[in-house]
């Protein structure tokens, strides 16, 4: 599975770095920038809760 | 584990709260028969981004739709719970079924608090109502808002940026109760400048005339407006709760992990939560989601589970400024500028409160919550 970033609508709030910050985190910019966009089965779990934890909709699984 | 004799549980409430409990019961290892209760027959969304994305957003629905869950319970959509029998451990629905369950979550969240019964009053709290404002901003009507606090206020903005004539009534300066005075003056500049009308009275009330709805203030005076939308606070739904012995003051206490029983969690915008202020609701996006969490591995884990710790995170966008919090605002007098000033323009503040906890606030700078979180604890 894969994370996508709508970059336009993401506003740099950072609750997805919050819940699983070995996947994203923000640069000194407040651009979100995904460490890891290609997830294994382990870490599916987490990068869900990423992508629900964002309140403006910019991430999904595909 | 005390999780193995848990086989059923049962969500009541889709919205963020409910949804994030059943994924994190998932997470935390239940693989029973999980059954999640909505009353709206739409999967979760977004609900900040109704005040704010959606309203002027045109046709597009995006902007508030959450991608699909992945905790694979069965979905009851569209149905509503009308009652609650704790020693029989039964959810009854308005459909005529009863749901037995071994674990339970309350997650019905809040509904607008209305100043009237009259048609015209437009609340915004689901996404219909948000679909039937943004559709009759379409026409560019004359709209007076009531209701000064951070959803009065974005509701306005996006009534400006639809084009139309408005007119804000607050009780007081428009949000000096929820931020605090200094930053409730930095908003009132900008929501002048993009052309707001703010008229501050005591209590309102609507009436009915023959033009539609109307706006009587407290000295007697009458706004007339072709739309008038009210956002007076919320009231949560604990109406099923009849009985239960589990609602105080209408809301429904918890402990710090989101129990209210060993067998009852309660989660979101009903919940009352112990803060250092007392028991409270906080029905903020991601108070809601910790709370799902932390009640979800106690549900399962019970007194093992690690208790709620979290600060409450805001953010409003309004009249082309935006503001992130981490803390407990309002913050009292003027704040200490870590990085740019009280001239305007992208900075970042903070507040000490009496206790020593502080609340860390950028405003128009891209600052992410868990920097926020960090200098919310450092002293300034």
């Amino acid at each position: 599975m894969r994370i996508v970033l709508d970059r336009p609508r993401c506003e740099g709030h950072g609750l997805c770095e919050e819940a699983a910050p070995e996947l994203m985190h923000l640069d000194d910019d407040g651009e979100l920038v995904l460490d890891r966009a290609e997830v294994g089965e382990a870490d599916a779990a987490r990068a869900g809760a990423a992508v629900r934890v964002c309140p403006v909709a910019a991430l999904r699984i595909a | 584990m005390k999780g193995a004799t848990v086989r059923r549980v049962v969500v009541v409430g889709n919205g963020i709260a409910g949804v994030t409990a059943a994924d994190a019961l998932r997470e935390a290892g239940f693989d029973g028969e999980l059954t999640v209760v909505g009353d709206e027959p739409y999967p979760a969304y977004s609900r900040p981004a109704l005040s704010k994305a959606l309203l002027t957003d045109g046709d597009d629905m995006s902007s508030c739709l959450l991608p699909p869950a992945g905790h694979g319970a069965d979905e009851r959509l569209g149905v509503r719970a009308t009652g609650l029998d704790l020693d029989g451990r039964l959810v009854v629905l308005d459909d005529g079924t009863a749901l037995p369950y071994d674990r339970l979550v309350l997650a019905t969240g809040s509904r607008a608090r209305r100043l009237s019964a009259l048609p015209g009053e437009l609340t915004l709290r689901g996404l219909d109502d948000a679909l039937v404002l943004r559709g009759r901003l379409a026409a560019r009507p004359s709209v007076v808002v009531v209701g000064g606090g951070p959803l009065g206020m974005e509701i306005a903005s996006g009534c400006l940026a639809a084009g139309c004539r408005v007119t804000l009534v607050s009780r007081g300066v428009p949000l000096s109760a929820r931020l605090g005075p200094h930053l409730a003056g930095v908003f009132a500049g900008a929501a002048r400048e993009q052309g707001l009308t703010v008229v501050e009275t005591g209590a309102a009330r609507l009436g009915g005339g023959a033009g539609g709805t109307r706006v009587v203030l407290a000295d007697g005076t009458v706004l007339d407006a072709e739309l008038v939308v009210t956002a007076a606070g919320d009231v949560p739904n604990t109406e099923w709760l009849a009985g239960t012995g589990l609602t105080a003051d209408g809301a429904v206490p918890v402990d710090v992990r989101g129990l209210v029983r060993p067998d009852v969690a309660a989660v979101g915008d009903l919940a009352a939560l112990p803060t250092p202020y007392g028991p409270r609701r906080v029905p903020l996006w991601s108070s809601a989601i910790e709370q799902a969490k932390a009640a979800a591995r106690a549900l399962l884990h019970g007194v093992a589970a690690p208790p709620l710790s979290f600060q409450p995170y805001f953010w409003t966008e309004q009249f082309g400024l935006g503001l992130k919090a981490v803390g407990h605002l309002p913050g009292e007098g003027r704040p200490v500028y870590l990085e740019g000033g009280p001239g305007g323009g992208p900075a970042l503040m903070r507040w000490t409160h009496a206790d020593g906890t502080g609340v860390a606030v950028a405003l128009d700078h891209r600052v992410s919550v868990p920097r926020l979180r960090r200098l919310s604890r450092t002293a300034a």
